[in-house]
């Protein structure tokens, strides 16, 4: 019964499709084992990631082992990134051929990416749930929603674009006016001395970090504006009730209500900030070799250095240099992975809803 | 006197910290929605004086000229991009939803298969874009070309799309099934007819924002697909492609003013194209949500 | 695995087939040539005879610094032989080297000469030079205007952090006569790796010894960490970078000559070999390559920085073509050969109406045959 039914609908369905017998042999063939033809194509199509992976992973490890030979345990220590004469005569360290000289160490950009991550979260997580309560429960309907909707398209905003908006206009403005008026008012004291010094030329730590929260705001608002909207609303009746102020009821229930929902958008937004390439690139003053001394100098992360160094490293006959950012990013690579797994247990215990987080669908 | 004080002070202290509470939500929105409506308008007022329409009809010189090129590449990775992540997307999607049934033990099976895609989804874009260079460019011997491109943005993108149609199928009515069920369809009928059929939109939609996040990558395509001031040739491999990502980062910064113009007018082509993209998803999805909130 | 091996099979009959086809050209070549040299004994030096080219697609990647020129280039050659089909893209020299090498593309450019290293892995690959081209040093001081004097050794020292401000007696024991404001200095480098961080770091490690065994030379230096250094990313952005931060130094590469001249924003005479403070001109970089034409070896990889060369400018280098002998077959060979015959050329790709819209310097008549000899191995 089934199977005429289906067969009709197919044949309309193809209409003026001049059908061979080949041509309908094969359609009836797949037809009658529709069932098996969706089931096999969807398991083969859901193990590519998988296989995408671990080819990845594969290639990486691969490529960074003569490096982690070499380099050893100090490369997550040491700052200097010294690529060695290229030109000079070939010598071997535990049977890997590199340049002579040459000398990694990815302290400064591993301490580069978490520092401007780190800032990045800091100034969107308050924001945010900031802007999805005023979206929630302070403005009316019909300009709220405009408003979400244009938070949400900020999430797709390239960074590129985003970080020619930070390089151009954002970093000379605070460079010339914010930065020196905090620099020279915070007082001299252990912590906020780091707050002091010369301020740059506008590419720095703090301005990648300015940067790279205004780009994951997007990813923690809209998220934690959904888990404020799915609050119901008799637990917050309920306080209001017993003469809680809103400010009170955001803090008492709707925010406990959700939080680990908010935990687990601030850690995907984390890991968005540390894997941000190119808008990094271009605002962070882009310069190897050291942790910058206060929170306006110029600095780099592991996702910058590898896309500035990967040409050149290319010049590198030994291939030496390439390992090494293959090693840089095998690093990025693990802090990155083990942020999102930490993110998806949080989201998944909490939420029984399996939407993408961050992504209104 | 001396007991009602001390709670007129705590109301006083309350509501002034409400009314802080509340200045300092709408100043969070202020901060988000400002800066983001300055970028926007930044570039369009550092493209538009000096737009002219042939910057879409004619190639780019590298630091001058026009972006039909660029603008031509991106759009054939973006549709590169559909065939193959879109494909693979909304399969692994599917299985996610329907197939990968419970099994004895109550486990869901294609746990490894949904924590591989989850990590995935979060996997620093430019390392990536490394292994495009040295496992498809250099090892497979393709050079800077149009398929390792894909490839990675494909990988990139998959999850986010195969997420996209998890949730879409989740969300079709129970009885929708239930219904076809008591008509006696096949269920590799019914997946097509019925299910696939109502969540088409949040489909789609997945899928369009797949597709601006392919359009709007700059790093790994640096290394992958390379660069080239030529239209995109027929070939997969061998031959680099322009993309406009491209010449918003390397023009940016040149000494010339042309220079400057191609990265704006390319940084606003690539504004409007993920625009288009975003806004037209939204539109989508407000008109199922429309449709359903009618039919309830 | 089967439509690998099929592949295979074609791979290495194809190459027999090459193989027969280049022994058979190259023998009929050799006595063509041995009649032609006959024929015209006292052949004047520095003349090409540029090949007409099979139909071909011809690709090239590499230095950013040569794409302005090979995007010029590419339409007139292609102008003149409508049967090849040229592409162009600026990567940067590391890729352009080892898509070379890979074989992915028929050209690399690159503003550095090969590594040994490199070398060693890929012995089939040559440098060809095709132009000239030198750099410039360009500051901002807001008031100056005048080119001041600069030494190898004085930029060693602000690179390390030894000379922070332009009132620094160094820099004014080598100006008398201009007064320096007092202006910290900041010292910008390429942040992405450059050809010219190359003959930059290499003019520092000539002038001084210090730098040299500390810092070295190559395309990616450990630029010395000091609070007022600024990596920028091309060239493009070591002057815009330069015309935005007052005090800055900056070395950019020829090609951006007419940029770097502005308010306060100008570039420097530099101290050569000879103790010679000279302004970068092409008359001054045509005199240090003229000198270094005799010594340029057969494989023409030697670095022309610091000659001791009178009024030579001491910042001069090659732009190299990276073409590995063994093309994939005998007619992209012969178009790869066309196309570089073409571009060194003195009346064709070589000639001002090209090189004068980069600001490089055409090769002098000897390196024109050098290259002319490496072109020909082309197979």
């Amino acid at each position: 019964m089934s199977v005429v039914g289906g067969d009709a609908e197919s044949i309309t369905a193809l209409g003026p499709i001049r059908r061979t017998t080949l041509v309908r042999r094969i359609g009836a063939l797949l037809r009658s084992n529709e069932e098996h033809v969706w089931r096999y194509s969807a398991r083969s199509a859901a193990i590519i990631p998988l296989a995408g992976l671990a080819f990845v992973l594969s290639v990486l490890v691969l490529k960074a082992w003569p490096a982690v030979k070499v380099n050893g345990f100090s490369f997550l220590t040491s700052s200097a990134w010294q690529p060695g004469s290229t030109y000079g005569a070939v010598v071997h360290t535990n049977g890997v051929a590199h340049p002579p000289g040459s000398s990694y160490g990815a302290w400064p950009l591993i301490a580069g990416t978490l520092q401007t991550s780190i800032i990045a979260v800091l100034i969107a997580l308050p924001i945010s749930i900031g802007t999805a309560f005023a979206l929630t429960e302070r403005l009316p309907g019909w300009i709220s929603k405009p408003l979400g909707f244009f938070v949400e398209i900020l999430a797709g905003i390239p960074s590129v674009v985003v970080g020619l908006w930070g390089v151009l206009t954002l970093g000379p403005l605070l460079a010339q006016h914010v930065y020196p008026l905090i620099a020279n008012h915070v007082p001299n004291v252990p912590v906020l001395n780091y707050f002091r010094g010369p301020t740059g030329y506008g590419e720095g730590l703090l301005t990648s970090g300015l940067v790279l929260g205004l780009m994951i705001v997007p990813i923690i608002a809209s998220t934690t504006r959904d888990l404020f909207m799915q609050v119901p609303p008799l637990p917050k009746e309920g306080g209001e009730a017993l003469g809680l102020t809103d400010a009170e009821v955001a803090r008492w229930v709707t925010i406990p209500w959700v939080r680990s929902g908010i935990i687990g958008a601030t850690v995907l937004g984390l890991g968005r900030a540390l894997g941000e390439t190119i808008a990094v690139a271009m605002v962070s003053g882009s310069v190897l070799g050291h942790v910058s001394p206060n929170i306006y100098g110029t600095m780099t992360t592991v996702a910058a250095t590898i896309v500035s160094q990967l040409d050149s490293a290319a010049t590198d006959g030994t291939g030496f240099a390439v390992a090494t950012l293959a090693e840089a990013g095998l690093i990025l690579a693990v802090i990155s992975v083990a942020v999102n797994v930490a993110a998806r247990i949080i989201v998944n215990r909490t939420s029984r809803l399996s939407a993408p987080v961050g992504r209104d669908s | 006197m001396s007991i009602i004080s001390p709670s007129v002070q705590r109301t006083r202290a309350r509501r002034i910290r409400e009314t802080l509470f509340r200045a300092a939500a709408m100043a969070s929105l202020v901060f988000v929605v400002g800066p983001a409506l300055w970028l926007v308008i930044e570039v369009i007022v550092r493209a538009v004086p000096h737009w002219h329409w042939n910057v879409l009809t004619t190639v780019s010189q590298g630091t001058s000229g026009g972006l039909e090129n660029a603008v031509l590449g991106t759009l054939v990775i973006m549709l590169g991009v559909l065939i193959i992540a879109g494909t693979i997307g909304i399969l692994a999607g599917i299985h996610f939803a329907e197939l990968a049934r419970p099994r004895k033990n109550g486990k869901a099976s294609g746990a490894v298969l949904r924590t591989a895609t989850e990590v995935l989804s979060g996997f620093p874009s430019i390392v990536l874009g490394y292994v495009g260079y040295i496992a498809l460019c250099v090892g497979l011997h393709w050079g800077f070309s149009l398929l390792p491109a894909l490839l990675i943005l494909s990988l990139m993108v998959v999850p986010y799309i195969a997420k996209a149609t998890e949730s879409a199928i989740r969300q079709v009515p129970t009885n929708y099934r239930e219904g076809a069920e008591a008509l006696g369809m096949a269920p590799g009928y019914m997946l097509r007819r019925i299910v696939l059929k109502s969540a088409l939109p949040g489909i789609v939609t997945g899928v369009l924002i797949a597709l601006s996040i392919a359009g709007g990558e700059t790093a790994p395509l640096l290394y992958t697909a390379g660069i080239t001031n030529n239209l995109p040739s027929a070939s997969l491999i061998h031959q680099p492609i322009g993309y406009l990502t491209y010449y918003v980062w390397t023009d940016y910064n040149q000494p010339t003013n042309e220079a400057h113009y191609v990265s704006y007018d390319a940084a606003l082509i690539l504004l409007v194209m993920v625009l288009v993209l975003l806004v037209t998803s939204r539109i989508i999805v407000a008109r199922t949500q429309r449709h359903a909130e009618g039919n309830r | 695995m089967i439509r690998n091996s099929k592949s295979r099979g074609y791979l290495v009959s194809s190459m027999a087939l090459v193989l027969a086809g280049t022994t058979f050209v190259g023998a009929f070549a050799t006595t063509a040539s041995a009649t032609k040299a006959k024929k015209h004994k006292a052949a004047p030096i520095g003349v090409v005879k540029v090949e007409t080219p099979p139909s071909a697609n011809l690709t090239e990647t590499g230095s950013t610094l040569l794409y302005p020129l090979w995007n010029i280039w590419a339409p007139a050659y292609q102008a003149k032989y409508t049967k090849v089909n040229i592409t162009t893209g600026g990567t940067g020299s590391g890729t352009g080297i080892a898509d070379a090498a890979n074989g992915t593309v028929n050209i690399g450019s690159s503003d550095a000469y090969l590594s040994s290293s490199v070398l060693a892995t890929t012995p089939t690959l040559m440098n060809i030079p095709l132009a000239i081209s030198y750099q410039i040093i360009a500051y901002n001081i807001p008031g100056v205007t005048a080119h001041l004097n600069l030494s190898g050794l004085v930029l060693s020292q602000i690179y390390q952090g030894k000379i922070t401000n332009w009132n620094d007696s160094a820099i004014a024991a080598m100006n008398p006569g201009i007064t320096l404001p007092n202006l910290p200095i900041v010292a910008l480098h390429r942040s992405d790796g450059s050809g010219d961080t190359f003959i930059f770091t290499q003019y520092l490690s000539r002038q001084d010894p210090t730098w040299a065994n500390s810092v070295s030379y190559g395309t990616t230096v450990a630029f010395p960490s000091i609070p007022n250094a600024l990596g920028e990313n091309g060239n493009g952005g070591m002057v815009s970078g330069c015309a935005a931060t007052k005090g800055c130094i900056a070395y950019v590469g020829v090609s951006y000559q007419a940029q770097v001249l502005g308010d306060g924003l100008t570039y420097a005479k530099l101290k050569n070999g000879n103790g010679q403070f000279v302004m970068p001109s092409p008359a001054a970089a045509l005199k240090e390559a003229t000198v270094y034409q005799n010594q340029t070896p057969a494989n023409e990889t030697i670095s022309m920085i610091n000659g001791r060369v009178n009024n030579g400018y001491p910042i001069v280098n090659y732009e190299y073509a990276i073409v590995n002998q063994n093309q994939a077959d005998s007619k992209t060979a012969q178009a790869v050969r066309s196309l570089l015959e073409w571009a060194i050329d003195p009346k064709a790709g070589n000639s001002s109406q090209y090189l004068n819209q980069v600001n490089f310097v055409a090769l002098p008549k000897k390196v024109v045959d050098k290259s002319l000899k490496q072109i020909e191995k082309i197979k």
